[in-house]
């Protein structure tokens, strides 16, 4: 399943955040999604998945997801999201408890993506007794386990230190190797962005209107930490978005 | 290195950290409750202090072993409890629906904040005659005095509880898919529950100062009934025996509720 | 001047008292509680026609909501000189040293209208027309130990009947618990039973004076240190009081004054009793609370014996108090009816 936005633009109170957004997120890619700060990444992500109404233009998804899809469209969040009252299983059963499946049915479906995150152990932990990047690691779990056609993924390391990021980002570079999945990855870090993208779509500064779209045709397993190719590219991409990260800094917060 | 000594004063960085961090030294609380008793009871002894002004407490002890003996403990205690846990529990668990509800309907929130903001500040001891005139003057009006007072505080913290719930929880359950009741069961309810608890320790506190106010109509037995009598007499070992009752009650009321919060939020930091 | 010409006026009343003329302790500066009830009339009109200054008594007057407060502010010391009723509580404060009764106040004398039972309107349609039916009926009280409850207690006793009994706290709650039927009898001054006889609300089903002649209802007190060590200021003060009721018996009872008598007396006893109402509402209350005063605070011993004995059978209050530890009977005359 493909998604398209067609000439999206959004605004809160009179206050335009996106103007004319006009992208294909192919099926089987992740496509990263950098700008400066307040150019409307997370409304973008938002209006993707259906937690908001674009106020022009529209989300499309281009055929069916697949058979086995329990939502199609599934967040990570940067703040995790955990519930702090149940167990790293019972968060990811939380949200397979609707599909009115059995018992079993679901315990397997934890198991296996407890077994893929390497969180087999943890189980029975909870949420308060887990390091930043194991708590997202529950967090990238309870995505996989509802099969989601494309992950929506918000910051999702922008809250661990670089260690964590570092080790977390080849684990998910690993998941995808495994199991291709879609993914629309919202970053401010651009070591992150060429790190997991097939493609990189840059945002100017508010209202955010796409810049410039990168294509990166290094595969993802072969990119590395330190990678010359990668830092050149890292370099132009900085240098497209100094400027308007200046200016966008200098501004007054409009909230 | 040697040259700085010769040359700069060496001096220790003074230590200026430390405090504003509690420390539990339990047996300290006990302490005081012991030292305060044993000076009421030597000063009673020995006369220092009248006994208009405070009675002895090894008589205030005496008066609890009799009470027990007689079985008029039970007598008093019994209609007490049942009172406590009929209107404890009848105005808690309507407060803890109404503040839900509250919570999750803005209609709702328009129309009962204002009312419930309205009668929390009325003591309910002054509608007594009226719950009387309404509910008679059996046990329905106690039941229901000690409901209606614990019934407004539980709802202002049970709403309260419900907004402060994580909302980026609420918008990780729909971006899953979950049910409306789903989220309300699974999200809302178990995150405002430390509000709850924590609000239910106020609310019990409440019934237990209304229970004294519900017994003053038309109670023969009853903690509180024990101790108006008691302070009619002029009976300083009775008012106290009774008065000590209601602290041990809520004592163990106030356990219990911490008994119930380390059971249900163990997984809190 | 206005305190000379009413030393002229009552010179007659003072004598016929027939107490010492009192030791002038010049302007001692006195606190006397008292309620808002005819009952309190000594204390009133002593105070306003100059006796208690003719005392060598400088009397503020202290108004209390109920009489247990104003035992226990006795007992503090914060006011010399009250009436109130013999209760449990009055007689626990006697045994902690703290008070002593020293006379007589309000009395129920046979042919004299004093204190009334009353029948809800519910149990008088059901049946209860007199003290006979009451068996197994709700009597109200303020509290354990009041005064109610020994009435309804003897009244009990008297008829061979058991009564439940509910304490209700407050005079104002009783009465709303007999309207609406909650409670079934009840005992009261006649100026509160008969507007609520005439109501409808209750019916009047006897006299308590029936059951207990010559109840010693209310007692002048005073604290024991002013019993013991204050002999002469508490002659004053019986002294003045006396004189206070004296006028008001004769006035009210006997009317030497005839019915201008009356209206004077009513118009100086209503600064005090139902001022918030017009004086010609307000009379018609005072004129049917009209109950004798023991002259001279004369002090029925009998009575104050029974009750005694009566809070002690029920366990109130302890058995051990004698009635030198409530009463100092050295100040006025005693009664033994």
């Amino acid at each position: 399943m493909d998604i398209r936005l067609s000439g999206i633009s959004h605004s809160y109170d009179g206050f335009e955040v996106l103007r004319d957004i006009t992208l294909d997120i192919p099926s089987g890619k992740i496509v990263c999604i950098v700008g400066p700060t307040g150019c409307g990444k997370s409304t973008l992500l938002r209006l993707i998945g259906g937690l908001e109404r674009p106020a022009k233009g529209s989300v499309l998804q281009l055929g069916l997801p697949a058979e086995d899809c329990l939502n199609p469209l599934t967040y990570v969040f940067q703040d995790f999201a955990l519930l702090p009252w149940r167990s790293v299983a019972g968060n990811i059963s939380l949200v397979l408890e609707d599909h009115g499946m059995k018992k079993s049915a679901i315990t397997e479906i934890v198991n296996n993506v407890l077994a893929r995150t390497k969180l087999t152990e943890f189980a029975r932990a909870l949420p308060k007794q887990l390091s930043g990047g194991m708590k997202q690691r529950v967090a990238i779990a309870r995505a996989l386990a509802v099969k989601p056609a494309v992950m929506l993924m918000d910051e999702p390391l922008s809250a661990l230190d670089s260690q964590t990021r570092e080790l977390l980002m080849s684990d998910l570079v690993k998941l995808w190797t495994q199991q291709p999945f879609t993914a629309v990855y919202v970053t401010h870090n651009l070591d992150e962005a060429v790190r997991m993208g097939h493609s990189i779509v840059v945002l100017s500064r508010c209202p955010g209107k796409i810049r410039e779209i990168i294509h990166l045709e290094k595969p993802l397993a072969e990119r590395s930490y330190g990678d010359g190719e990668l830092q050149f590219r890292q370099k132009y991409l900085w240098n497209l978005m100094r400027d308007e990260a200046l200016a966008a800094d200098a501004e007054l917060v409009n909230v | 290195m040697s040259d700085v000594e010769e040359t700069e004063i060496a001096r220790q960085v003074a230590f200026r950290g430390g405090g504003f961090a509690p420390k539990p030294y339990r047996w300290i609380g006990l302490a005081v409750f012991v030292m305060l008793i044993s000076l009421a009871e030597l000063g009673t002894q020995n006369g220092f202090i009248s006994p208009l002004t405070l009675p002895k407490p090894s008589d205030v002890f005496l008066k609890f072993r009799e009470l027990y003996e007689t079985g008029l403990l039970r007598k008093h205690l019994e209609p007490s409890l049942t009172r406590l846990a009929v209107g404890g529990a009848l105005g808690a668990t309507i407060g803890i629906a109404v503040g839900v509800l509250i919570g999750l309907f803005s209609y709702i929130r328009a129309g009962l904040v204002p009312l419930v903001a309205a009668i929390f500040p009325i003591p309910k001891i002054a509608l007594l005659p009226l719950f009387v005139i309404w509910f008679g003057i059996d046990e329905a009006s106690k039941y229901a005095l000690i409901a209606f007072g614990t019934f407004t505080p539980t709802v202002v913290a049970t709403y309260g509880a419900v907004d402060n719930v994580d909302r980026n929880l609420i918008r990780m359950a729909q971006s899953f898919g979950l049910s409306w009741k789903s989220i309300v069961r699974k999200i809302i309810l178990p995150g405002a529950m430390p509000g709850i608890l924590s609000g239910l320790r106020i609310s019990l506190a409440i019934a237990i100062i209304l229970l004294v106010a519900a017994e003053m109509l038309g109670a023969e037995y009853g903690i509180g009934a024990y101790i108006l009598e008691a302070g009619s007499l002029y009976d300083l070992d009775r008012l106290f025996a009774g008065v000590v009752m209601l602290s041990l009650l809520g004592v163990l009321l106030s356990a219990v509720i911490g008994g119930i919060e380390r059971y249900v939020l163990r997984w809190r930091t | 001047m206005n305190r000379r010409r009413a030393i002229a006026l009552i010179g007659g009343a003072a004598a016929t008292a027939g107490l010492a003329a009192p030791a002038l302790s010049q302007n001692r500066k006195i606190t006397v509680g008292a309620l808002r009830f005819t009952s309190h009339s000594g204390s009133f009109i002593a105070f306003e026609r100059g006796y208690f200054s003719d005392a060598g008594l400088d009397v503020e007057l202290k108004f209390f909501q109920a009489a247990q407060p104003m035992a226990v502010a006795i007992a503090s010391g914060s006011i010399d000189y009250a009436v109130t009723a013999v209760s449990g509580g009055l007689i626990s404060l006697a045994q902690k040293g703290a008070v002593k009764v020293i006379g007589g106040a309000l009395t129920e004398e046979p042919g004299i209208d004093g204190q009334k039972i009353i029948a809800s309107d519910v149990a008088f349609k059901a049946g209860v027309t007199s003290p006979k039916m009451l068996d197994g009926k709700v009597f109200g009280m303020s509290t354990a130990g009041s005064s109610f409850h020994y009435m309804g207690s003897k009244i009990a006793s008297a008829e061979g009947v058991s009564l439940k009994f509910k304490p209700l706290q407050k005079v104002g709650a009783i009465i709303g618990a007999l309207k609406s039927g909650q409670i079934d009898a009840w005992s009261i001054v006649p100026h509160i039973a008969k507007p609520l006889a005439r109501s409808g609300a209750a019916h009047i089903i006897g006299n308590v004076s029936d059951y207990l002649p010559n109840y010693q209802i209310t007692t002048v007190f005073t604290s024991a240190r002013n019993a013991a060590e204050e002999k002469a200021m508490t002659r004053n003060f019986l002294s003045g009081f006396s004189k206070g009721v004296a006028d008001y018996n004769a006035t009210m009872i006997e009317r030497t004054g005839g019915e201008d008598g009356v209206s004077e007396m009513v118009r100086l006893i209503h600064k005090y009793v139902y001022a918030n109402r017009p004086l010609e509402k307000a009379a018609p209350s005072i004129i049917n609370g009209t109950m004798r005063l023991n002259e001279g605070a004369a002090l029925n011993v009998t009575s104050i014996q029974d009750q005694l004995k009566w809070f002690q059978s029920e366990a109130l209050v302890d058995a051990d108090i004698t009635m030198d530890t409530l009463v100092d009977s050295s100040y006025v005359k005693t009664i033994h009816a």
